[in-house]
């Protein structure tokens, strides 16, 4: 039992944090940052930011991708997979169509539609079929993962150069990454007041209850399933952007991060809470984490451990937090 | 079976719910992917393939037993470390015994103990600290694959005993190797600790209703603890089981079990959800998994084609199972 | 205006049959009662009207014309509306945003419209703002609401359908005296506006207070509909249990406590929603809790089951200290306790009867080995005891009616006697026959010794079976009635004053 005056603190920050639910998360980045700027100064420089976000952009548009789903209560574990599926096809497109800008745009817009069909694929399999969505979704991986693998069979075809100098090149003295970042912000703050976000979190509170509610359950959930294709489209562009080569099992890795990234911000993984601002953050995170541990020189043999520990201990302390000033 | 699908038809209901059990599709479908996987390549349902198989087989459902527990006790209960501690059980054992039958016992004893070490981790901060079990063993995952590097660097990596070997791959009692007679061993003993123990009822009861076993006087943490140390031990022992498998353990060997472990639960019959199935479906979901991976590998097509088929045949298979109700009943 | 007919509506959930035959005779501006105890089938009824249940057979008529009614969208859109017993409510949406969640005003096709939202739910807010209680309101998540006032969020959910016909499945079971005067009200109100509306209680002076026609429902079929003037509760109940003996349960003579033995002593506990609450309970006694619904009864009982923590204050069980932490630690000091919520404290939902029946012997007896034969037989005494209905005890405890759900959570008590029997409101939600047989228990139990607390929310019981009452009011005991003063009369009084 807690006495009033504590009761009444704890009631201001859980109010805070019910309206932001990725302060946390934010208090969390803000603390690697100022960790990073002291034991490598460098790290906070103009030019260290881009390089990480440029770095860390595929698993920021992953893990929002991911938010999309976990909104209402499912998962996607086949997110990497797509994200392997989108690079191959789009290297291999912009390839065969000569690799000039008008190809990479349309490349670019058939991977995104690559992403849609991938998502409407899950959704349909797990929300229309009602298959278990964890094991669902590594079904499809396994079958995504063929794909890209019969599109392209070994990594190592380059993208042209028209691709990759843009993404990691500048407009007017600002990198390209942070007009991207920009373009992603102003697209999710329009997502945020649409009327399917309430929906899908009405969905992930609960499912009877939003179907007793008259909403159109199963297409929103596939709807969320449709977002998180479009958004691992995009994920999988910035990762071309980055290590400029196709990969056909480039995204396996990042499926677990995106799932942590948006724990990391704030998002339940049962569903019905979250913000897609957070998993931004919580993304931002898993890089501030990896570059903290290089820079306060962990000996590389245990950096892989001390990220790891790290990570969890994230984790852990995010989720302790908001459930603590929620209460 | 035709024989029993065709009875089907003319007994009615009870028939036809006896078919929609877990375990008897399992069962049907391992007999008929037998029967096609015979048809497609002559001697693939010879004796000693079948042997083969089930040794493979029995190595996915230590790690699945583990798995069931856990997610039997619900709670979206789930151990995505398995995978990195049969890796790391793996190594450990290697270098434990280095080759050495004399190092057998201790390699045995240092699994348990890893394994049930990072099991318990796991089970506290699923229930004292109540983080979800997704979450929790998500980010264990990532440790566990931090101290493989750890371990792996400067060490050289250790060789499986001769004794273990022939544990897992020689005959040792009416044809059949020590490790299938270690699965049928733990299968009973999971079906034993299920359905005849205060123990199993308890699992069960926490699995279905939470808050209602804590209000009839079930220790729900302790019990929960127990599940992921249980399935911290039943990976590692797995993990020793693989180093005797393939000889010396090689990075990240585990993972290849973490999803399948979850998979064959599911096809054998308890929903993730928990509260309801038990072992025995999952050993039929294992040696079902095992079956329908090898038979891929004798049809000639690519690795790539080899996925998607393997990928489409697992979404078909799961509509046998567990679909979720129909929100308009 | 509309009329709305159901005929013949069935629905049978593989060998259980939830609905035989559903007759409903709905007309513009009238109050509909539907009453029959628990499982007859009355929420299915309901549910195939509202789309969220598909019947197998079976017709409905609005206006006279045939619908198909294949979802709760489809419901909507034919201009029905429901509150859910269960309620249909997303714990981390707001207030606003749950009453408006079937139809979220939306603006550029695809936007919120905030502002809408916000007024159109003012308006249906603002009629239970001073009844609604502390801490409610419109930007307020409905997780951090009360059971009544997530039940008024439900109720206004439904009215903001603006439908014209609404139904009401068990509205006020959480809700105090005034905030179902007010929801009353409004109900008459919507009755001039012409509206049809479908109620369902269990509370007899309700039904006879707000409705104008009254159908009943046994065992899965329509049996009787008739005017509410042209009835009376005997009747309703006659018609509810059909040809069985009046359960009307004899009002219980009073017992003197044997104060000298008493197997329970609280003395100034204090915890959460209550404070200052003393008792004792003697051997063989019954002590009744009473007052309006919430007022600290259920956490003091919850307290002294070690399930709810206290701050202060002593608790004695057979004249040794028990403070109990947890649960398993007051029922190996021989407390036990039934809460009326069986779907969240009672039953271990999919398990089989004997599973649901073991787990206090288990503890009790600190067993390690579970053998099912030896079981079976120490379940079949309490189960039969209690006159629980069942086939076979492997069977799915969710596979049996509401009120036999509620005996095999009982029975669970019984296969090791306990000293302390506490019920926190036991007979919440379950048929009258099933009632009935849970007093006829309860008094053999005390009569054997055991003492007992019971919390009910129906005066009734208390009165009928209780040999002492206190009443609560905000967490404290108000008054003790005893003897001939346990009158209906003084109960109110005491429920109400200062309140």
């Amino acid at each position: 039992m807690s006495n009033a005056a504590s009761q009444t603190s704890t009631g201001s920050l859980g109010r805070l944090i019910r309206r932001y639910p990725f302060l946390p998360a934010l208090i969390i980045l803000i603390l690697l940052l100022a960790l990073n700027g002291i034991f490598e100064p460098r790290s906070l420089s103009f030019r260290s930011m881009t390089g990480l976000i440029s770095t860390y952009m595929a698993l920021m548009m992953l893990a929002v991708a991911q938010t999309y789903v976990v909104f209402s209560g499912d998962i996607d574990l086949s997110a990497g997979s797509i994200v392997s599926l989108v690079n191959v096809s789009v290297i291999v497109l912009m390839q065969k169509w000569g690799g000039d800008g008008f190809a990479v745009i349309a490349a670019c817009l058939a991977g995104a539609l690559i992403g849609l069909a991938c998502g409407l694929i899950n959704g349909i399999v797990v929300a229309g079929l009602r298959l278990q969505a964890i094991v669902a979704t590594f079904a499809t991986s396994i079958f995504f993962t063929g794909l890209a693998l019969t599109v392209l069979p070994v990594a190592g075809t380059p993208a042209p150069e028209a691709y990759w100098t843009t993404y990691g090149g500048r407009f007017l003295g600002v990198p390209f990454v942070f007009y991207a970042v920009a373009a992603v912000a102003i697209l999710l703050a329009i997502l945020m007041r649409m009327r399917l976000t309430t929906q899908m979190l009405a969905v992930g509170d609960d499912q009877q209850a939003a179907f007793q509610s008259g909403l159109p359950v199963t297409a929103i959930r596939i709807k969320g399933y449709v977002f998180c294709g479009l958004f691992a489209a995009l994920a999988a562009l910035c990762i071309t952007g980055d290590t400029a080569s196709g990969d056909p099992l480039v995204g396996g890795k990042m499926t677990l991060y995106s799932v942590a990234a948006v724990v990391l911000g704030g998002s339940a993984l049962a569903g019905g809470f979250g913000t897609v601002t957070g998993s931004l953050i919580g993304a931002l995170i898993i890089g501030l984490i990896n570059a903290l541990v290089f820079f306060v020189g962990t000996p590389s043999e245990w950096q892989n451990f001390v990220q790891g520990l790290a990570i969890l201990l994230a984790l852990m302390t995010g989720i302790l937090v908001s459930r603590g000033a929620r209460a | 079976m035709s024989a029993d699908a065709l009875s089907s038809k003319s007994t009615g209901n009870a028939v036809l719910a006896f078919l929609k059990k877990p375990l008897v599709v399992a069962l049907i479908l391992i007999v008929l992917l037998l029967v096609v996987g015979e048809w497609l390549s002559p001697g693939f349902a010879s004796p000693g393939q079948i042997l083969r198989l089930l040794i493979v087989a029995a190595l996915l459902g230590i790690v699945a037993a583990g798995q069931n527990l856990v997610i039997l006790g619900g709670r979206e209960g789930i151990d995505l470390s398995v995978g990195g501690i049969v890796s790391l059980a793996a190594i450990l054992a290697g270098n434990v015994m280095n080759g050495a039958d004399g190092g057998i016992l201790p390699a045995i004893l240092v699994c348990i103990l890893v394994g049930g070490l990072f099991g318990l981790i796991n089970g506290v901060g699923v229930t004292v600290l109540r983080i979800p079990p997704l979450v929790m063993t998500l980010g264990m995952l990532g440790v566990l694959q931090g101290l493989l590097v750890v371990i792996r660097n400067g060490i050289p990596s250790g060789r499986a005993a001769p004794g273990l070997s022939d544990f897992v791959v020689k005959p040792f009692l009416l044809g059949l190797p020590g490790i299938i007679w270690l699965w049928l061993l733990i299968g009973l003993a999971m079906a034993f600790l299920l359905r005849r123990t205060v123990f199993g009822y308890r699992v069960y009861a926490i699995g279905s209703n939470e808050q209602a076993a804590f209000m009839a006087g079930v220790p729900v943490k302790t019990i929960r603890v127990a599940l992921f140390m249980l399935s911290g031990v039943f990976a590692a022992i797995a993990g020793m089981c693989l180093l005797g498998y393939s000889g010396s353990s090689f990075a990240n060997v585990g993972e290849q079990y973490m999803l399948p472990s979850i998979i064959a639960v599911v096809l054998g019959g308890t929903p993730l959800s928990g509260g309801k199935g038990g072992y025995t479906g999952t050993m039929a979901g294992a040696v079902l998994l095992v079956l329908l991976q090898s038979i891929l590998t004798t049809v000639h097509i690519d690795e790539a084609g080899r996925q998607m088929v393997f990928g489409a045949t697992l979404v078909a298979l799961m509509l046998f199972y567990g679909r979720a109700k129909a929100m308009r009943g | 205006m509309s009329e709305l007919i159901v005929r013949g509506a069935r629905k049978a959930y593989g060998a259980t049959v939830a609905l035989s035959r559903g007759d409903l005779h709905l007309r513009p501006g009238e109050v509909h009662v539907l009453i029959g105890s628990n499982g007859s089938g009355k929420s299915t009824l309901c549910k195939i009207v509202a789309g969220s249940v598909k019947p197998d057979a079976g017709d409905v008529l609005l206006d006279g014309k045939p619908v198909t009614i294949d979802g709760p969208r489809a419901a909507r859109a034919l201009g029905i509306g429901i509150f859910y017993q269960e309620l249909s409510l997303a714990a981390r949406r707001t207030v606003a945003e749950n009453i408006l969640l079937p139809a979220m005003p939306v603006k550029g096709g695809i936007f919120v419209d905030r502002t809408e939202l916000e007024e159109r739910t003012a308006r249906i807010i603002a009629e239970f703002q001073d009844v609604a209680g502390e801490g409610f309101a419109a930007d307020v998540t409905v997780d951090r609401l009360r059971a009544d006032q997530r039940q008024l969020v439900e109720i206004m959910k439904a009215l903001a359908s603006e439908a014209p016909i609404l139904i009401f499945d068990e509205p006020t079971s959480a809700l105090d005296r005034a905030q179902v005067d007010r929801f009353f009200e409004i109900l008459r109100r919507l009755k001039q506006e012409g509206r049809a509306m479908v109620f369902i209680s269990h509370r007899m002076d309700e039904i006879f207070s707000i409705g104008d026609r009254v159908t009943v429902i046994r065992d899965g079929a329509t049996v009787a509909s008739s005017a509410i003037a042209e009835t009376n509760a005997d009747e309703v109940i006659r018609q509810m249990v059909g040809e069985r003996e009046a359960l009307s349960a004899e009002s219980k003579p009073p017992v003197p406590a044997a104060a000298d033995e008493p197997v329970l002593s609280v003395a100034n506990l204090n915890g959460a929603g209550f404070r200052d609450v003393s008792f004792t309970v003697g051997k063989g006694e019954i002590l009744g809790f009473g007052g309006l619904h919430g007022q600290g009864q259920s956490s003091v009982l919850r307290a002294i089951f070690g399930a709810l923590a206290h701050n202060a204050g002593t608790i004695e069980v057979g004249g040794r200290a028990c403070a109990a932490r947890t649960p398993a630690e007051a029922i190996r000091n021989g407390i036990a306790y039934v809460s009326g919520d069986r779907g969240r404290d009672g039953t271990l939902i999919g398990r089989p009867i004997l599973e649901n029946v073991t787990p206090i012997h288990f503890l009790r007896n600190r067993l390690h080995l579970a053998r099912p034969g030896a079981l079976t037989a120490l379940a079949d005494g309490p189960l039969k005891a209690l006159k629980t209905k069942f086939q076979d005890i492997g069977q799915p405890v969710n596979s049996l009616s509401g009120g036999n759900q509620q005996k095999v959570v009982i029975a669970r008590w019984l296969i090791d006697r306990p000293a302390i029997l506490l019920l926190d409101d036991p007979t919440k939600g379950i048929d009258l026959a099933a009632k009935a047989d849970l007093f006829q228990l309860i008094r053999s139990l005390a009569a054997e010794g055991m003492g007992i607390v019971l919390y009910s929310s129906e005066d009734a019981e208390l009165l009928a079976n209780a040999d002492r009452i206190l009443v609560f009011n905000s967490g404290v005991v108000t008054r003790e009635l005893q003897g001939e003063d346990r009158t209906r009369y003084n109960l109110y009084h005491a429920a109400y004053e200062a309140a």
